[in-house]
């Protein structure tokens, strides 16, 4: 399977540009989301290495063939989109089968690809069925059928889960991930739904105003983001920000903040005189008694969140903090609390929004 | 129903459940066909829309876009007749609150989704009064933009001390804004309290499915008598049962339904004398970036577990065990819904 390199690939709608010059490779065999806001230039993207748009300028590359002149059938792409393409005077079965015929494969291969396909989707009650009387859900599991039966090198998917059932947005979950892993195809899937991506990819790429932001794996970009962008994106809610002044003429550098009993050191400040703290809310910490790395906070606001846990709003000094702790830790609102934050937890970001790369110490 | 002074109430119920019939009766909007309405211990039912004093944000808030932002804003209140300089005073308030000052010469297609949302929210709080209200205003937005407008609506409603009446179908929404929530469905009140007392002690299986995210794992359950004490027999396992005070388990009650929020599903907990546990293989993990939503197949039935990022190990396998709290679990009747037990002798 070919990967999917893109080269200063850029596309500009009169005053608007939507990408901005993207250098990204899409690893072979691997499950690639296309993250970002709506508006981002994901689907763009998307399009272009579809052959359904054109790019202003730079190049598209499968394992290094430039392929941006392409014609999109002689790209060897299977695509998915948001709204399912199917044809309505047709069955099911017959709605998979006709690409397979048109690839001109013997009548024992095209039976034995639908049974593959129809098993995971779980289609088999449906195939007699006209694609006219299946639901919009059932029938974005047919798209889906048809597009990768076929076999295509690269599988490209644009926010297919947008217009489906809640029921059958878990179903098509699974059933991507196990053909994913089963198929072992290149795959780019461009979603705004950020559990989706997580859920689904092997690595994301976060998109934001056209650019791509970072290339990571889900864990290490919800950990580790590489821009406050992708610290306020991900997570429900996102990033604690808290910015701080940096001490000049000191080596290492010190940093004070109301969530460290103690002044930080900061080994490299890259110049930067004012930096901005990231705190994911679950990595702001209740303690049930006075540590020496707890400082005292005051729950200002308190509700309930996913999954039973608390969702805080804690107040240290002129410092306010989202805190999210596990179900059942009562705290009442105007309660004082001693909270600990782990100097390792903490994301350091400089006046462009990027991370720094350094490590704080206590 | 009664809402009290200065809380953020909010009236939650799935699509169709009669939240907004209600709201726009409170507003005046609609006329009841029986009842009475009450606002600040008066009978308003007769009293025109106009005339009850509410500030109210509809649905979709179209914005006029010949209007510049602070024309916008300013029209309800120069609808009521009210002096330029009580305008100006208010405008600048709202548009302080909700962070959209630099936006008051601005015109409507200048704006960003987000800040024409602020937009129409300022608009609803110019009027200066106790009671506020919101039909769903932000239904459609994308969940980030959600989050930001949320923690403006808690402070709005902090700083004014006022009335907030809201309404919603999303879960989420309506656990992180309400002090008080009224859980209705299929136009009727089922029950109501702090979002806490709904939460954990819910009095009605519908109340434990509908306010919960994940949803809440409901299992059809038996009670027998076994050995002199009661028992709730399901197809996973059999557990004592601790009946709710007062309540005398009678026959009809024989056929129930079992409760068990995912975050009672619990990975990896050691069998102990008051839990359950039971063999599960995972079906696929749902990743919220600090949290997992752990789909789980339990001898044949599809059931949600729910685990922190930080307890992420516990999922490695495909083949796990899940315990139980056997207090945790919760039983309603099957007849009326009601809450008669829990788990535990």
């Amino acid at each position: 399977m070919p990967n999917i390199h893109t080269e200063n690939l850029r596309k500009e709608y009169r005053e608007v540009t939507a990408v901005r010059d993207v250098t990204i490779t899409f690893p072979t065999s691997t499950v690639t989301c296309l993250l970002g806001p709506s508006g981002c230039g994901k689907t763009t993207l998307l399009r272009m290495i579809a052959g359904l748009e054109k790019p202003t300028s730079g190049e598209i590359y499968f394992d290094n063939v430039p392929a941006t002149s392409l014609e999109p059938e002689k790209r060897n792409i299977g695509m998915v989109f948001q709204y399912p393409v199917v044809y309505r005077g047709l069955n099911v079965y017959r709605n998979i089968d006709l690409p397979l015929a048109q690839a001109k494969l013997s009548e024992g291969e095209r039976k034995k690809r639908i049974e593959e396909v129809v098993g995971v989707l779980d289609l088999e009650d449906s195939l007699e069925k006209n694609i006219g009387d299946l639901d919009s859900s059932t029938r974005q599991k047919v798209a889906v059928a048809r597009a990768i039966a076929r076999k295509p090198q690269i599988i490209l998917f644009d926010e297919p889960l947008t217009n489906v059932d809640v029921n059958t947005k878990v179903q098509l979950k699974e059933a991507l991930k196990k053909l994913t892993i089963q198929l072992k195809q290149t795959i780019v899937y461009v979603t705004h739904d950020q559990t989706e991506a997580m859920t689904l990819a092997d690595q994301i790429a976060l998109m934001n105003q056209g650019e791509i932001v970072q290339q990571d794996t889900p864990r290490a970009l919800y950990n580790h983001p590489s821009d406050v962008f992708g610290g306020w994106f991900l997570g429900n809610p996102g990033m604690n920000f808290i910015e701080v002044h940096v001490e000049d003429g000191k080596k290492p550098a010190k940093v004070k903040c109301a969530i460290f009993p103690k002044d930080i050191q900061l080994p490299d400040t890259h110049g930067e005189n004012r930096v901005t703290l990231g705190v994911r809310p679950e990595n702001v910490r209740i303690l049930k008694a006075k540590s020496e790395t707890a400082v005292r906070a005051q729950v200002i606001r308190k509700s309930i969140q996913v999954g039973g846990q608390y969702l805080l709003l804690l107040k240290i000094g002129d410092v306010v903090l989202k805190s999210k702790v596990p179900p059942k830790l009562g705290y009442g609102v105007r309660k004082e609390v001693w909270i600990e934050v782990l100097v390792s937890q903490v994301v350091v970001f400089g006046k462009n929004g990027r991370r720094i790369e350094t490590k704080l110490e206590k | 129903m009664k809402i009290d002074s200065g809380v953020f109430a909010v009236i939650f119920g799935p699509p169709g459940c009669g939240k907004s019939v209600l709201l726009r009766l409170l507003t005046g909007l609609e006329t009841p066909t029986e009842g009475k309405i009450f606002m600040r211990e008066e009978d308003v039912t007769g009293v025109p829309s106009g005339e009850r004093s509410i500030g109210y944000v509809p649905q979709s808030f179209a914005l006029y876009p010949h209007f510049k932002v602070y024309e916008n804003i300013s029209y309800p209140l120069r609808l009521i007749g009210a002096k330029k300089a009580e305008i100006d005073e208010a405008v600048k308030r709202a548009a302080h609150m909700l962070r959209i000052t630099p936006l008051l010469e601005k015109y409507p297609d200048q704006l960003s989704g987000g800040e024409k949302q602020r937009v129409a929210l300022a608009r609803g709080i110019t009027k200066k009064t106790g009671i506020y209200v919101f039909d769903d205003p932000l239904s459609g937005l994308d969940f980030k933009l959600r989050e930001q407008l949320i923690d403006d609506l808690k402070e709005m409603q902090e700083a004014l001390g006022a009335t907030f009446i809201y309404t919603t179908s999303d879960t989420l929404e309506a656990m992180i804004l309400a002090e008080q929530i009224f859980i209705l469905d299929g136009g009727r009140i089922l029950e109501h309290g702090s979002l806490e007392d709904m939460y954990y002690t819910p009095g009605n299986i519908r109340t434990m499915e509908l306010l919960g995210f994940p949803e809440a794992n409901v299992l059809n359950g038996e009670l027998l008598q076994r050995d002199g004490s009661l028992i709730c027999k399901t197809k996973l396992f059999d557990f004592p049962v601790k009946p709710e005070a007062g309540m005398i388990v009678k026959e009809e009650h024989r056929e129930v339904f079992v409760g068990i929020r995912p975050q009672d599903m619990k990975p990896g907990l050691k069998r102990q004398k008051d839990t359950l546990s039971a063999e599960a293989r995972i079906i696929l993990k749902e990743d919220l970036g600090g949290e997992f939503i752990v789909h789980l197949d339990i001898n044949g039935l599809r059931l949600l577990s729910f685990v922190r990022q930080d307890d992420l190990y516990l999922l490695s396998d495909e083949e796990i065990t899940i315990g139980i709290p056997m207090e945790e679990i919760v039983i309603f009747s099957s007849e009326d819904g009601t809450r008669i037990g829990r788990g535990g002798g």
